[in-house]
Parts: structure tokens; sequence; C-alpha cells
């Protein structure tokens, strides 16, 4: 009756040692952000495909969003796969390449020496997401446990893949006519690919597991999630064959089946949330579902460009608000959420792994400090909605003014995530 | 009231006293009280006390911990017995088997 084994099938954590980096580098990223975004603010009332604003995309997009996302799932694909992490390795070599590949695309755009500084971190950024599809694929099929999760998770490494080769493409474009229009054309392509193909995909795989894990629930709904699953598929296919083939018009399509597919991952938290059994949500799982509604935010602002642009009269500050909340907006309230939800268990993990039960241990949710959280929650809300009005309404002063407050809660983050890091039991 | 089945009440109860001090730590309350813990058996003539308990889910991330923990712990109050730890999802873990006390700490 009882195995002679103990933890036969107990999810076996990667080490820590894999997934902290990241963390710490996605933080990084994040200040740096900011920091770019004081600087640049005059661009911001310009056009978007503008340098200074192309950096700044490629920090939060691959430096934030992406390194803390590869270093989440690290840790989670054991998790959703019921087995183990197929390579360390491999995950160091995903760190090492994306994290040296990063700076020199950053340094290409923001002084827009799209010469080798550019192409060579581009490349560096491919070869480290080859290395996490690679890893990721292996671990997939060497559990023997095969879950819509993961099976999301895996189809947005491949879009996410698509996004950084379509990107290295456009940047050879740059300085050779390699594809029949100029990069500018593609970038709608390529900004989709990751925002929607890579993004999107990802948080709703990781989220339908993660929601109802940390409020306890009941709700389960697999055909709803492949019902989602083949919504954003099916709308990304579509709009990349309208791209290429069918008159602008036909974004709608698309654009409508992703909506859906959001309301309908919305419909899947909130079920989550009316059958938990832990009443009391903590401030992280509030932010992370508040996030979640965020995701219409710049789907509505996509709507009004759509229709602006079948009557001829796009206008460009609004593809820049757009732009911005997604990065700023979106996926980083989900960051900010999903961070002191995650890490906190990781570095307890790390720390009182062996103490457990043998005496007093904090809580994972007492390893960081929790008015920094709120203060900081504070300072980007604030920041977030002065710095939209200040695209919108081109005007300089906000934005600067707004980006001191994305700055101070950029700091406080990294204030909250080091002191993570460094935590050590009291003596 | 906790729903462990046993074959000796009375070292179970001393072993469900240790246990009170393996929390989950996302839910804050202890592997007893939360009804992890389906089986402790004691098995005197072998030295060995065999323990079935489950998960909250399947893809907890602290399950490694829990389960570690709550080994040391009955090894370290039965210092004479090894502790054979199975881990089931059969039947899985429901907020059913939450004991009133805990029930009480989670406001259910």
């Amino acid at each position: 009756m009882f195995s002679a084994n103990s933890n036969s099938s107990v999810v076996k954590n990667t080490t820590h040692k894999v997934v902290l980096p990241f963390y710490l580098y996605a933080a990084l990223s994040f200040l740096v952000a900011t920091v770019l975004l004081s600087f640049s603010t005059g661009a911001f009332t310009q056009h978007f495909f503008h340098p200074q604003i192309l950096a700044i995309t490629h920090v939060m997009a691959l430096g934030w969003g992406t390194m803390i996302i590869l270093g989440a799932s690290h840790q989670l694909v054991p998790v959703l796969i019921e087995g183990k992490l197929y390579s360390v390795a491999l995950a160091y070599a995903s760190f090492v390449l994306a994290a040296t590949g990063i700076p020199l695309l950053v340094y290409g755009f923001y002084f827009f020496d799209v010469g080798w500084p550019a192409q060579c971190g581009g490349i560096l950024v491919n070869l480290a997401i080859v290395s996490y599809l690679v890893n990721l694929g292996y671990s997939m099929a060497k559990s023997k446990s095969e879950n819509v999760h993961s099976v999301f998770i895996f189809m947005a490494a491949l879009w996410l893949l698509l996004t950084t080769l379509v990107g290295l493409l456009l940047l050879y474009n740059f300085t050779g006519t390699i594809l029949p229009n100029d990069s500018v054309h593609y970038l709608p392509l390529h900004a989709h690919m990751g925002i929607v193909g890579w993004f999107l995909l990802l948080v709703i795989g990781v989220g339908s597991r993660l929601v109802p894990l940390f409020l306890i629930s009941k709700y389960s709904n697999d055909k709803l999630l492949w019902v989602i699953f083949i919504l954003i598929n099916g709308g990304m296919l579509t709009f990349i064959i309208s791209f290429l083939y069918f008159p602008k018009n036909y974004y709608l399509l698309p654009v409508i089946a992703i909506l859906f597919a959001i309301g309908l991952f919305g419909y899947y938290c909130y079920q989550c949330y009316k059958q938990r059994i832990r009443k009391r949500v903590d401030e992280q799982m509030k932010i992370s579902l508040l996030s979640v509604s965020m995701m219409l935010l710049p789907m509505t602002i996509l709507f009004i460009i759509i229709g602006l642009q079948v009557f001829g009269n796009a206008k460009v500050n609004l593809v820049i608000v757009y732009g911005f909340v997604v990065f700023f907006g979106w996926i980083t309230a989900i960051i900010f959420g999903m961070t002191f939800k995650t890490l906190p268990f990781i570095v307890w993990n790390k720390v009182y792994h062996l103490q457990a039960g043998l005496g007093q241990t904090p809580n994972p949710k007492d390893l960081f400090n929790s008015k920094i959280f709120l203060a900081m929650s504070l300072g980007y809300f604030v920041g977030f909605i002065l710095f939209i009005f200040g695209i919108y309404l081109k005007n300089i002063l906000m934005l600067n003014f707004a980006s001191i407050f994305l700055i101070m809660a950029a700091l406080l983050y990294n204030w909250n995530v080091i002191k993570l890091l460094i935590h050590q039991p009291a003596r | 009231m906790m729903k462990v089945i046993t074959n000796n009440n009375i070292k179970c109860t001393i072993a469900l006293a240790a246990l009170e001090n393996v929390i989950d730590p996302e839910i804050g309350l202890n592997v007893g009280d939360l009804g992890l813990i389906y089986n402790i058996d004691f098995d005197d003539a072998k030295s060995k006390i065999y323990v079935s308990m489950t998960l909250t889910t399947q893809f907890c991330p602290m399950g490694e911990s829990i389960t570690g923990a709550v080994k040391r712990v009955l090894e370290n109050t039965f210092s004479e017995k090894e502790v054979q730890l199975h881990l089931t999802f059969n039947p899985p873990w429901s907020h059913e088997r939450i004991s009133e006390e805990g029930e009480k700490y989670l406001n259910l």
C-alpha cells in the first residue's frame, strides 16, 4: 500500500540558482527603462518609430517582461508538467545569452546604430530563446503528464521565437534590403506576435494555473481554456494572413477573436474567484486579478486605432499610448503582482526548506515589505495614468512629472526584490 | 475534528500535535487542520510509521518542502521509528477535509 520512496510524486523544484538571476535582471531592467523614459520624454510627443521609444520598448519587452517570465517559467514548468526541468545548463545558457544580447540591442536602438551591436544583440537573444524552447520541449517530452497549461506555454514560446526571428530580419532589413517593404511597415506584425502570441498566450496559460492555485479555488475548466487557445492562435494567424495578403480592414476579425478570448479568460478568473476557498485575497493577487481587466484597456485603444484607420485618420500619439499601456500597464501590473506571489516562495524554499516544521519560520509573504509594496503600487498607478495623459496631450511637463513617479515605483520594486534576494534567517 | 485514519489513537494524537508545526506557507494553516494527512499507521514490530498524505493541489510548488517537513517532524517526535511517507492524490484533497479549527482560521 505504501511506497518506500517518500515524495515519489511531488514536484521537483528547479534550483533557485537558475531562477533568481532572471528576477534580478528583470528588476534592474525595469529601473533602466523608467530612467530611459525620463530622459526620453520628448520622444513620446513624436512618431512611435523613434530610436528612444524602440530602445525603451525592447528594455520593457525583453529585459523586463521576457526575462522575468523566463525565470518564473523555469520554476513553474516542473509544476505544470509534473516533472522536472530537462536541463539546468540550458537554463543558464538562455540567461547568459539574453542578458548579453539585450543591452547590445537596446544600445543599438537608443543611438540608432543598427550595425553590429544591434545585430549581434539580436542573434544572442534568438539563441537564448532557442535554448529556452529546446529546454521546454525536452522537459515536456520527458514528462508523463500533458495538460492545457503546458501547451499554452510551449505555443507561447514558439511565438516568442517567431517574434525574435522576425525582429532580427527587420534589423538586417535596416542595413540591406531583404524584405519587399521597409522595416517600419512590418512593425505591427513583429509587435503583435510578441504581445499576443508570446505575452498574452503565456499569461493566460500560466495564470489559469496560478490563479486557482493561489486562491485555492475549486474551479477548473479545461474546455474553456482550449477555446481561448484556439481563439488566440486563430486570431493571430488571421492577423498575419490579413497583414501580408489582404487590406487592413480585415484586422477587426482577429481583434474581435482575441478580445473574446480575453473576455473568456476574465470569466475563468471570475469563476475561480467566486469558487475560492480562501476568502481573504492578498494585495498581490488583487493586482494580478486587476491586470486581467487591464488587458481590455489596450484592446479598446486598438479598436479605436483600427476604427480611425478605416477612416484614414489614425493618431500617432494614440498608437504610442497603446504601446505604453501594453508594456507599462498590463504587463507591468501582472509582473508586480506575480513577482511578490512567486519570488517569496522561491526564497522561502531556498532559506527555510530544511527548517520547515522544526521551529518558527516566517511566512513567505513576510519576507518583503508590504508597505513598500503598497507605496510602489500607488506611485506606479499615479505615474502610469499621468504618462498616458502626457502622451495624448503631448505635454512634456506632465511626462517628466509622471516619469518621476515611475522611477520611484521601479526603485521601490527593486528595494523589495533585493530585500528578498538577500534574505537570511534571523539568528 | 481531524479526519485521520490510524491504528493507534494515542500515538496519532501525539503525531498530529507535532504536525501542528508544519504549516502550509501559502495558507498559513498546519497540515493536520488542513486535512492533508489521510492515514498514520504505527508498526511497532518493524519500528516504522506509515504516513499517507496529500497536498491541496498536485501542482503545489511547496510540496517538496511540506512532505519533507512532515517526515522530519515525525522522525524527531518518534526518534526510534523510521517514517515512510506516501503522497497520494487519490482521493484528491477537498475543502471538506479542513477541521473546524481550520475553518474558523480561514473564515469559512
